[in-house]
This record gives C-alpha cells, structure tokens and sequence, in this order.
C-alpha cells in the first residue's frame, strides 16, 4: 500500500512539474535570440513594440512602417502586441505591465507616471537631434514625438450644412449655438458623440476647459493641486454649464453607447451633421465615404477668440526600462526609430492621420483642404495654443486616477440632469483626496 | 474485554475504517494535481494580495508604502464604491432569481415536450458555449442606437418612438446587461435541472395525479421540493458568478454610463489597471471575496435545510 501511495505521490509530482514547466516555457518568448536567423545572416534581434492602436488608420500606418523596416533589416524582428481594444490605453499598458509583457518600444502618453516608476529610459541623445524642441520631464527627454498635437474642432457635413441654410461659419461660440439650432430645426441630429469611449469625452471638456480656464491660465491644474484654484470657480463652473446645455439640446441620442470608431460612419451616413475631433479622423472619414463632402473649422469662444490643443507634450515613442538594459535590443530599436523618422516613412504616417511632423527635418505630404485648414490654424499666431486637462505634466501634472473618473462623472451630470455647482464641488472632493493619497 | 458480538463489531468498524482511509488516500491522488496548482496560482497569490491592500502600491513602481487601514477606510466612505456595491447588489439578485426561473421552466419544457426534444435542448444550451466577452459584443451590436438590430426592427414596425439608447441610458443599461447574462447563463443551470428532473421517479408524480393533483399543484408539491438539491448547486453557482461579472460589462458599458452599471469586479479592474491604484483595487478584492464568501455559507445554509432525499 505504502508502495503504491509513493508511486501515486510519484506520478503526481512528476505530473505537476511537466504542467509547470510547460506553463514556463510558454513565456518570454519575445528574447534577443542568437543563432541562424532565417536569412542566414549573425544574430537576429527580437523587440516587442506597443501603441494606441484604436484609430485604425493610425494602426495601419504603424503597421506598415514595421513591415517595411523588417523586410528592410531581415536580422530585426518586431513583434507587434498592440491588440488593445480597451477603451484606456492606460488601462491596456498597465495590464501589459502587470503580466510582464510592457512593450520594448512603447507609444507613452503618461511620460512622468512611467518615468517615476522607472519603467521608461530617457530617449538616446543622439535620437533627441532628430526633434525640433521636443518637451522635457525633470530636465529630461523621454519620447520621440509620433506627430505634434493637432487642433481638434467641428469636422462637419457641407450637404447638412447647405440643408439647413446655414453659410457662414461661426465667429462667436453664440453663432456656433445658432448653428445648432439650425440643423436641429432641419430634422438632422446636429452633433455626434462616441461617449462610449472615454477619452472621446475629453474633446469637448477640453475644449470649454480651455476656452475658460487653460487659455487665460495655463498654470491652473498645478493651482488646484495647491488648492488655490477649485472646480466650483465661476469660469470652470461656467465651462462645465457650456458642455452640460450642448451635450442635452444638441448631441444625438445615442452618444453614450457610440464608440469613437463609429463616429464617422454615423456622420457620413447623415444621422449626425457635425462631429467635434481631431485630425486624424479626415481618413476615417474618407475611407467611410469617399464622396463625403466635410470642412473643419475651431469652435470660437463667445468672445470670439479661437483656442485650440496644440502645445507640444510629452508623448511618443519611448524606450522600456528593461529593454535598454539590452544593448543589442537597444540598438536595433533605435535603428527602428530613425527608419520611422526618415522623411520618405514619415511622411507616409503622416499623410495616414493627417498629422504635423515632429521632426527638425522637412516631412511634406498633400494636405486636403480641411487638413489646411487645421494648419492654418497651427501656424496663425493669433489663435491660443493649449492642451487637455491630462496632458499638462511637471507641476501642472493631474492625479493619473482622476481624468477617466472626472470625464465619467461629467456623463452623470449630464444624463442627471445634474446640478453643475454641486457635482464641481464633488469633483473638487475627489480631486483632493486624489492628490493626499497619492501623497501617502 | 468485550463479548464476541461486541468485538465482532469492532472489527467490523475496523475494516470498515481502514477500506474508507485507503479510499481518502486514492481520492487525495486525483485531487493533488489541482490542488498543487490551485494552491500555487489561486491561494498563494491570494494571500499574498492581502499585504498589498494595506499600500498605496500604484502597481507599476517599486516604492510600496505601508499605509495600513487608509484602503479600507476609503472603501468604507467611497461614494463610488457604496454605488458599485448597490450595483453588484441589484444584478446579483436579479441575475439569480431571473436565471434560476428560466433555467427551471427551460428543464421543464425540455423534459415534458414529446418532440424536438434535442432540438431545444441544443438551442437553449447554445448561449452557454458564448464567452463573455463575445456575447458581449453581439449585444453591443443588437443593441447599438444608430445601427442595432434592435431599433432598426422597432423603427419597422412603426414603434420607432420606443427606439432607445439601451445601453446608453442609465434607467435601461442595468436591465440590458440583466438580461442578456440570462439568455447566455440559463442554459447551463437547465442541464444541473433537467438532471434533477430526470432522478424524480415518476410513481410519484402517477400517484399524485391518481389522486386528482393538477400539473400546478404536482410542480408545487412533488416536483419543486424534490429539486431542491438542484436548486442549491444552482443558486449557489449563479450567485457567485453574478457577483463576479465583468466580462459583460467591460464589453456593453465600460460601467457606464458615468457609474450605472460600475460593479465591484469592474471597480477593482478600473482602479487597480485604470487608474494605477493597485493597492485600493487588492484591498476592495479582499472584501469582495469576503462579501462572496459570506453569501455563499448562508445561502448554503439555508438552502441546504430545506432539501429532501428520497
């Protein structure tokens, strides 16, 4: 019986320890591996490379560039892990992380969050050369730009517009009002939202953010921290009243169940006749539709001055900790990252996503006339530059919680029809506690 | 020293002993494998999870900073937590009576009907082999406002004005993700039913109706109280799933809108992944499989009593 029982014993130990090794070998397949590489060429080098891969233009693009540097350099193998479809990037990156799978190369947009978890090295300096002034976090370059912030404002329909009689553009954000009103009256859902995603919320917070707050005071998110600005300020107050009385009287119905991807088919299908974004959705929205007829304008505030997102921030592509501790993997990323900066690749990413190149180099590609139309605003002096509550870093850094957490309760108030002075002061409460625990 | 009856006896227990320890010592066999692993991927993680709620660990960086109750405490006053809780209340109630009562009428028909017994069988068990996630996204689809299946057979019909955002309206979007977890989970508490049904003897059902029960009154006093056995391992299994949900609700409504549909599960996701507060997101963890603990040793409990063996 003892015999057996041992046998028994045996058997499952030997069982579990196949189950365990082959659970281990399963991982860390993504190594500088040495030996015959496929083309019979030395050692062949391995990196793992991570983005923001929901707009898929913008994937596509990346995608390509890759395939073209691989059959360019047959020793470097890229492996592309950016299957994120949460709607966070955040969320995906830091679950990449938790599983031990932080991309080699990663896009980053939370720079100084990753940088102080020492998850991220500074961009090598010779790599810096290629950008025109790019931001620095604690006197330090960390990202090479993939494009600079681009304005975002009214992509809309020229047909919705001709329907409802309406021929000018707005020069007063009350003009932009009467707009609406107009298409509402001519029996078109004036704006399409993809709330459903929540950094889409952030294109129209942000914009009576900075309209009312981050144009006259750039400062503003490092004095709430100080607790020398607050939520239930009149001009934030203001701003937020501005979002709540567009999103219940002029935004179509389904906008908290509409994912970004799906904004543009539901403006060129005519449901909705506007759409407030970026850039990059001109491709979208050619792709949906090719004969679809649009222009692109920024929402003027009711002065009539016109703020738009376009500071630069700290953002792009960016070297893990880990994988610079490779000097192999190193080297072949940044030969990667200068393949993807050479103005014949760029320029093919750019003109994808209709993006403002980086780069000190010249990139040109064939603007369309709304894309124009965004540069003209980049390069008018008259017209603020300025970016999104979370892309303020150094002392103007946010609580990493709070943006999702604050884009969300935004939603409730609205859907609530909730009182925009008591959720300021919610959101001011939450805020503070953010700030003290992440000082704990 | 004992009469020989007596020690006959003992004897007899002694075998009986030793032939119940050597079935133990076979048994262990079977179940060392999983219990290595469980052990090693559930309980040891587990465990050491609870040093991590009591810090402020971000989840990325190294610095973990003992900061001992504050987690809990925050959970205790959190406005977000007290509604995700609320949530997790209303769906965990919902889910169990709505698919405990379809997954019985479902085992019922199926037992009862005279043709396309398989047919139904099959067609109620299909959902089941759905993950989450994809029933997920085939109910985002259907329900979608502008192009979901759903409103487009609405608007039809000439009932357009009950064509809504259901998934974006917080009145309908609970009652949405209810109901689609039914349609995917009833099937697989059906097949515990069916089983059930099919270990009542019938003698007792014929006796019955010789004796003037209706097919109303037979449910109610033979066949209800003799699932009963059944109606545990289901009530049991259904409860502890729904106060686990996620996949449902990171798919239809990312917990949205604003916080209607934010459960315990998806809280913890959010906060721990999201919003880089690994340490608030462990310590709502441990209490999340308290609460789940708690439940299921009272529902056991209770629903223990009141089973019959026959």
């Amino acid at each position: 019986m003892i015999g057996r029982t041992a046998k028994g014993w045996f058997a499952v130990t030997l069982a579990a320890s196949l189950v365990l090794s082959a659970c281990g070998s399963g991982s860390g397949d993504v190594q500088t591996t040495s030996g015959a590489a496929a083309d019979g060429g030395g050692d062949k080098v391995s990196f793992t490379i991570g983005y923001a891969s929901g707009d898929p233009a913008a994937r596509k693009a990346i995608s390509d560039t890759v395939e073209r540097f691989m059959d360019a350099n047959p020793n470097i193998e890229i492996k592309d892990i950016s299957d994120n479809s949460a709607s966070s990037y955040l969320d995906w990156l830091k679950t990449k992380d938790a599983v031990g799978e932080f991309p080699d190369l990663v896009e980053m947009r939370d720079t100084e969050v990753f940088a102080d978890a020492g998850k991220i090295v500074e961009l090598p300096s010779d790599l810096v050369e290629l950008f025109d002034s790019p931001p620095e976090v604690d006197g330090k370059v960390w990202n090479a730009p993939l494009a600079l912030n681009v304005p975002q404002g009214i992509i809309y329909s020229k047909k919705a517009y001709a329907d409802a009689g309406i021929t000018d553009l707005p020069q007063t954000y009350d003009e932009f009002l009467e707009i609406q009103e107009k298409l509402k009256a001519s029996g078109i859902s004036p704006l399409v939202v993809g709330g459903k995603d929540i950094f889409h919320m952030g294109f129209w917070v942000n914009k009576f953010l900075i309209d009312d707050v981050y144009a006259k005071d750039p400062d503003w998110n490092s004095k709430k921290t100080a607790q020398e600005a607050a939520f239930v300020d009149e001009n934030v107050v203001q701003a937020m009243t501005d979002f709540k009385f567009l999103f219940q009287n002029y935004v179509d119905k389904g906008w908290l169940s509409t994912p970004d991807n799906q904004t543009a088919s539901v403006l060129v299908s005519g449901k909705a006749a506007q759409l407030f974004s970026g850039t990059w959705m001109f491709s979208q929205i050619e792709e949906a539709d090719p004969s679809f007829e649009y222009g692109f304008y920024a929402v003027p505030d009711r002065e009539g001055h016109v703020n738009v997102i376009g500071l630069p921030s700290p953002a792009g592509w960016t070297l893990s900790a880990e994988a610079a501790k490779d000097p192999d993997k190193t080297e072949a990323i940044e030969s990667f990252i200068r393949y993807f900066f050479e103005p014949e690749q760029y320029s093919l990413y750019l003109a994808s996503l209709n993006g403002i190149p980086s780069t000190k180099e010249k990139v040109e590609y064939e603007a369309s006339p709304a894309m124009q139309s965004a540069l003209d605003l980049m390069n008018d002096p008259e017209v603020t530059k300025s970016l999104a509550i979370n892309n303020w870093w150094g002392e103007n850094l946010i609580p990493p919680q709070f943006r999702n957490w604050f884009y969300k309760k935004l939603q409730e108030m609205v859907v609530s029809d909730g009182d925009v002075s008591d959720y300021m002061k919610q959101i001011d409460t939450e805020y503070d506690n953010q700030v003290k625990t992440n000082a704990m | 020293m004992g009469t020989p009856a007596s020690t006959a006896g003992l004897r007899i227990k002694e075998k009986s002993r030793r032939k119940k320890s050597s079935a133990n010592s076979f048994a262990l066999i079977f179940i060392l494998p999983s219990l290595v692993l469980y052990t090693l991927f559930v309980i040891v993680p587990t465990l050491g999870s609870v040093y991590l709620s009591f810090t402020s660990w971000d989840g990325i960086s190294e610095d973990i900073r003992f900061i001992g109750l504050a987690n809990f405490a925050e959970i205790w006053q959190s406005p977000r937590v007290h509604n995700a809780l609320k949530n997790t209340l209303i769906l965990t109630v919902s889910l169990v009576l709505l698919e405990n009562v379809a997954a019985i009428a479902m085992a019922l028909m199926v037992d009862r009907v005279r043709w396309f017994k398989n047919l139904f069988r099959s067609l109620f068990y299909f959902p089941t082999l759905l993950s989450g996630v994809v029933m997920g996204f085939v109910w985002t689809m259907i329900l979608n406002y502008n192009f979901g299946v759903f409103n487009q057979i609405l608007n039809a019909v000439g009932l357009g004005s009950w064509a809504l955002d259901w998934l974006g309206n917080p009145d309908y979007a609970m009652v949405s993700i209810i109901l689609s977890t039914v349609w995917k989970g009833a099937g697989y508490y059906m097949i515990i039913y069916l089983a059930g049904l099919q270990g009542i003897p019938t003698e007792l059902s014929e006796a019955a109706s010789i004796d003037g029960a209706n097919s109303r009154q037979q449910f109610r006093f033979i066949t209800f109280p003799l699932l009963a056995g059944s109606l545990t391992v289901c009530m049991v299994l259904s409860t502890i799933s729904a106060l686990k949900i996620f996949d449902q609700i990171a798919v239809m409504t990312d917990g949205g809108p604003g916080f209607a549909t934010e459960t315990l599960t998806y809280i913890i996701y959010k906060v721990g992944f999201g919003e880089l507060r690994q340490g608030f997101g462990t310590a709502l963890a441990l209490v999340l499989f308290v609460l789940i603990l708690i439940v299921t040793v009272i529902q056991v409990q209770v629903l223990r009593k009141r089973e019959v063996q026959h």
